[in-house]
């Protein structure tokens, strides 16, 4: 048998620092400096990345934001995170590609309680500092209004213990970034019936996006019921069995009647083999959107779910809920085709 | 006797081919590994390593007090595997060598990256070296630049790093002493070398290490042609970014 010998190839191709074209020649940086065409010149290109240290415009008439400061002693605005620039009026920020999630007043958080002090929980949500949720935030069994009382500070287990997860909603900000949660709403509280999903960490336009709606039902196929999906704006998703809530649009006088201690249990319901499938089959959608650097919202699950149940439905033989391969190919191509 | 390196004068060549003022090949990739903040890995010449981000990260309370501060804390851990060198060599947690690069690098992030945004919290560097050939620190450094940009950490430049050496040892007294930029294995053994890094384009020294030792004249050489070596480094990896974001940026578009 004849044996061949293959050259050695970089597991990166190299490129010589020569072949950019000539914008990149000096990385990018106007080496002149002192033209005032700089922001014109960027907005005519479009989608221009960044990088740090790069002079984003040296025009004081530009305030600087996130992601970008001024050295001492000059008015350049310099870039220090890579990403693209943004401009809100005579505001200029870079969003960064690729970043942690940065709370901010009324995102809607998935996220899981790590610590628990005296009168309130530390919650994960993927910031950099752990978040807070003070027991006087959340929805007490038993009446929306009852008083905080001893009792519940040493029962605060009983409503939350370390690893659960909860949908909260980010209540105010502290000075140091770190957000203050509420559950106070019949939307939020403790989370059960489902599987976790974490897509944090992505940016550029890919993973969760802050949109109208980060929380739906899905009525799925193959007898699967009603699938609830939490989009956590700060990338945790959780996906679950839809639970009918007694009482359906409840008047706030009637609230309390509402709020029993099985907002708090963490038993699971029965979860038919049909519905598991379709949370699988939901949560192998997601993961397929993020893997291809796309956005995570309610248009495009349902329409990637859509296309998963065609695909899924073509093929002989028994259903799966795989989308690697072949499968997520398949299931791209619809996604691009319409 | 490491080796010979006389022949040098013959010809202007170094062992490997080079001339003196080429820096080896440097290829690198970003977001590596998608389940960390930030990654990168990063080849120069046969000097491999992988960088992981973790962080900004609320540091674990120690007995209930809220550790840090009022900025983030830069941690590094620098593991070595022992496949690494020609000699398979186990280096324990407590190697000295490797405890000093972990503190440099460290001191260098603090002061380029902007702690202040993230109070009490840490970033922590951890860096993997699979196989080295003579500019580690220098790899280390530049792998850990990539790891945080793609992190999203805001910092005032890249970090770029490189070596250079001087041809002459020590002793020797000849004048025709040429600098060399970005020593493999085999001239670091044999040649007084230095590890520079500066920031970004301009010409601030964030890091310079030498342990050997050189005549005072040729100092000035080997730090230029070091400095002059970390602007070609820096033009490498800020190709490397722009790819990846170009990239990003054309997937999110469907």
């Amino acid at each position: 048998m004849a044996i061949t010998i293959l050259a050695p190839a970089p597991t990166v191709p190299y490129q010589t620092r020569n072949d950019a074209d000539d914008d990149d020649e000096n990385g990018g940086v106007d080496l002149e400096g002192d033209s005032d065409m700089r922001p014109s010149k960027r907005a005519r290109r479009g989608k221009d990345i960044v990088t740090p240290g790069e002079t984003v415009t040296d025009d004081p008439q530009w305030m600087r934001g996130h992601g970008t400061y001024i050295a001492p002693s000059s008015t350049e605005i310099i870039a220090t995170v890579a990403g693209t620039v943004q401009k809100t009026n005579k505001l200029l920020s870079v969003r960064p590609l690729r970043a942690r999630y940065t709370p901010e007043i009324g995102d809607l958080v998935v996220g899981r309680i790590i610590e628990v002090q005296s009168k309130r929980w530390r919650v994960d949500v993927g910031a950099p500092v752990l978040a807070g949720l003070p027991l006087s935030a959340i929805n007490l069994p038993g009446g929306i209004l009852r008083k905080r009382t001893e009792t519940d500070e040493l029962q605060i287990r009983t409503f939350f213990s370390e690893g659960d997860l909860l949908v909260a909603e980010v209540q105010s900000l502290y000075q140091d970034g770190s957000a203050s949660l509420h559950t106070r709403s019949l939307k939020y509280g403790k989370l059960r019936n489902g599987v976790f999903i974490s897509v944090s960490g992505t940016g550029g336009g890919g993973g969760v996006v802050r949109a109208r709606r980060q929380v739906w039902t899905i009525d799925t196929d193959h007898g699967g019921g009603k699938v609830d999906v939490i989009l956590g704006v700060n990338g945790y998703i959780w996906i679950s069995k839809h639970v009918e809530v007694a009482g359906g649009d409840t008047a706030i006088t009637r609230i309390e009647e509402n709020v029993s201690s099985t907002i708090y249990s963490s038993q699971n319901d029965e979860i038919p083999a049909e519905t598991r499938r379709e949370i699988a089959r939901i949560r192998g959608v997601i993961t397929l959107l993020v893997e291809e650097g796309l956005r995570v919202d309610e248009d495009m699950v349902m329409r990637g779910y859509e296309a998963a149940v065609m695909v899924d439905d073509e093929n002989p033989g028994e259903s799966t809920t795989y989308l690697g391969g072949d499968m997520g190919k398949r299931v791209l191509e619809m996604l691009s085709g319409t | 006797m490491p080796l010979d390196t006389s022949t040098y004068s013959l010809a202007l060549l170094r062992l490997d081919g080079r001339r003196w003022n080429e820096l080896r090949r440097l290829t690198a990739q970003i977001s590596t590994q998608a389940a960390a903040d930030g990654s990168s890995y990063l080849e120069m010449g046969n000097t491999k390593v992988i960088c992981t981000v973790t962080g900004p990260l609320e540091a674990k309370s120690t007995s209930g007090n809220r550790s840090g501060g009022d900025r983030a804390d830069v941690q590094v851990s620098i593991r070595i595997a022992g496949f690494s060198g020609v000699d398979r060599k186990r280096r324990g947690r407590g190697d000295k060598r490797t405890q000093e690069m972990q503190t440099t690098i460290a001191n260098a992030f603090s002061q380029s990256l902007f702690t202040h945004l993230y109070p009490h919290s840490t970033i922590t560097l951890s860096l993997h070296i699979l196989s080295q050939d003579g500019s580690l620190l220098a790899a280390l450094l530049n792998a850990s630049t990539l790891a945080l940009i793609d992190a999203g950490i805001p910092m005032r430049d890249y970090i770029c790093a490189c070596t250079a050496g001087s041809t002459s040892s020590y002793s020797s007294n000849d004048e025709k002493a040429d600098p060399l930029l970005d020593l493999n294995n085999m001239e670091e053994q044999e040649l007084p070398f230095l590890t520079v890094a500066t920031l970004g384009d301009t010409d601030d020294v964030s890091v310079l290490v030498m342990e050997t030792r050189v005549q005072i004249g040729r100092l000035e050489g080997m730090l230029a042609v070091g400095v002059d070596g970390c602007k070609q480094v820096r033009e490498i990896l800020d190709q490397v970014v722009r790819k990846r974001g170009t990239k990003i940026l054309e997937g999110s578009q469907l």
